[in-house]
């Protein structure tokens, strides 16, 4: 009881001088507004974006359903190949080099080329274009990162499992393995948020108009301001719940770890 | 019989490359059972790497290494010696038990008899009640302890160790010397131990052996005749200043010669 006590307190602490901040900002912006009299068209004041945010909740969360489904696929797919490329680079590390230059050269590739040339690809209204947009993105972050994570060992440990005449099987289980989950919860946390960014970004290049990324840019198209707003507010609160995920998933793997 | 025996082994490393060293050149020991022997000298002097010879670690380019009574690299296979670094290279992600329990896990024991081991180690180093923590959470002395159980675990007849307490305070040293000491008695363990620490070698060793730089070779061999049993009261027993004074002047003799060498170990 009350170590809950304490974990709220803790909580409430920790996300006070946020809490504050935010209703201080909010307030200062409706403020502005009100006094400055300032157009819709130029900024529109919170109250207005929140009255469009309850009025077209069902819509704005069936976009939201669109677009979040699209960057989870896409999460998924991304990690379990990433996972999987690093298990082959590190295993063959002449693979490495011939893949390392190519990887950094696809992402050099502007993101809109890919998914246009990827919407061509498929037909106008598949979403299957963007899930591979966010898989790719995803892809590379945990790639990169869990790659990392089973080639860089403690070389006290490779040497103790040699003298142990443990196999590479072996230490890829015991030591390769635990090593890289770090790293790919680290990864996950830069991976989801981005997960969703690439989830509305490829929106707006074709496709079916009804993910939040093609709502705001229609909405804004038809200067409806405090709706594309709204939308805006609902692409936040996704990205922020992918994050929250990811980092409910990394304390999870720590408990009883380092820290 | 013997428990190591190294007969004229040479290591060169990259061998033919323009960035040769000749680490260790005709080197021979014999280690008899039940003995501690340590490895002396300044660094890159081949001290680690003679003892990744006889760990099979490092195959030699020349010569020959017999670890009981069989080839090092049978020796290795059938996990006949514990090795014990400088960092006690715990798996922070595992409790001490189950870093304990690591090389039966290897050896393919079954759970119930890897748990009775494990707690029978941790009775030996002293720690009963830290089988369920993490690495993180034991100072670097008990971590090295845990170290030494871990490679104590499988009961190998022979105990290799590379600088094992020198991350450690001088206070910490000297209790673990005396808690090496005590565990090898109790478990009738062969060692070799390869230190910087003159005083460390002449109190934990039956021999000392002093090498020199490259290429290394054994210079000299101090035998310690401080007998079995060693307490505190054995650092200030004249034979042990002896034997400091002439393991110093093993080293002191070759340094004259060898001013200004690199420090690379290996």
């Amino acid at each position: 009881m009350n170590r809950v006590g304490n974990l709220l307190r803790t909580t409430v602490g920790s996300a006070l001088p946020a809490i504050v901040f935010g209703t201080l900002f909010l307030g200062f912006w409706e403020w502005a507004v009100r006094f400055f009299e300032l157009k819709p068209y130029f900024l529109t004041a919170p109250s207005a974006i929140w009255e469009q945010f309850t009025s077209n909740f069902t819509l704005i969360r069936g976009a939201a359903t669109v677009s979040g489904t699209n960057a989870l696929i896409g999460l998924l797919a991304g990690t379990v190949l990433g996972v999987a490329m690093s298990f082959v680079l590190s295993r063959f590390g002449f693979l490495n080099q011939l893949i390392t230059p190519l990887a950094v050269a696809l992402n050099a590739v502007p993101i809109f080329v890919l998914v246009a040339v990827l919407n061509n690809m498929y037909s106008i209204t598949s979403e299957i274009p963007r899930r591979i947009m966010v898989a790719l993105v995803v892809y590379f972050i945990v790639l990169v990162n869990v790659a990392r994570g089973l080639t860089q060992v403690s070389p006290t440990h490779v040497e103790l499992m040699r003298s142990y005449a443990a196999s590479d099987v072996a230490i890829l289980r015991k030591v390769r393995i635990p090593n890289a989950i770090p790293f790919l919860f680290v990864s996950l946390k830069i991976a989801a948020p981005a997960a969703v960014i690439t989830a509305f970004v490829s929106e707006y290049f074709g496709g079916s108009q009804n993910g939040l990324g093609s709502r705001i840019s229609s909405n804004i198209a038809n200067s409806k301001n405090a709706a594309a707003w709204a939308y805006v507010l609902a692409a936040c609160l996704l990205g922020l719940l992918f994050y929250l995920f990811s980092v409910v998933m990394e304390s999870l793997n720590r408990k009883g770890e380092v820290k | 019989m013997s428990a190591v025996s190294i007969r004229n082994a040479s290591k060169v490393f990259n061998l033919g490359k323009s960035n040769q060293v000749d680490a260790l050149r005709n080197v021979s020991l014999d280690v008899k059972p039940g003995e501690f022997v340590s490895l002396i000298g300044p660094s890159g002097c081949g001290k680690s790497t003679l003892l990744r010879l006889i760990a099979n670690l490092l195959e030699p380019t020349n010569g020959d290494v017999v670890v009981n009574d069989k080839p090092a690299a049978q020796a290795r296979l059938d996990q006949d010696y514990g090795m014990a670094f400088q960092q006690a290279g715990l798996f922070e992600w595992r409790t001490v038990r189950k870093n304990i329990e690591l090389p039966l896990e290897l050896k393919g024991w079954d759970k119930n008899a890897r748990a009775l081991r494990a707690n029978e180690m941790l009775q030996l180093v002293q720690l009963p009640e830290f089988g369920d923590h993490y690495p993180w959470q034991l100072s670097g002395g008990m971590q090295q302890r845990i170290a030494i159980a871990r490679a104590l675990a499988a009961h190998p007849p022979l105990l290799l160790m590379d600088e094992p307490f020198g991350a450690l305070d001088e206070m910490t040293r000297e209790y673990m010397q005396g808690e090496l000491l005590r565990i090898c008695a109790a478990t009738r363990t062969t060692v070799v131990f390869v230190t910087h620490s003159i005083p460390e070698a002449v109190y934990l060793s039956n021999r000392v052996v002093v090498m020199s730089p490259r290429p290394g070779r054994i210079t000299k061999v101090v035998d310690v005749s401080l007998g079995g049993e060693r307490n505190e009261d054995t650092r200030n027993r004249t034979v042990f200043f002896e034997a400091i004074t002439a393991v110093r002047e093993g080293l002191r003799g070759m340094h004259a010669a060898h001013v200004g060498l690199g420090n690379d170990d290996r």
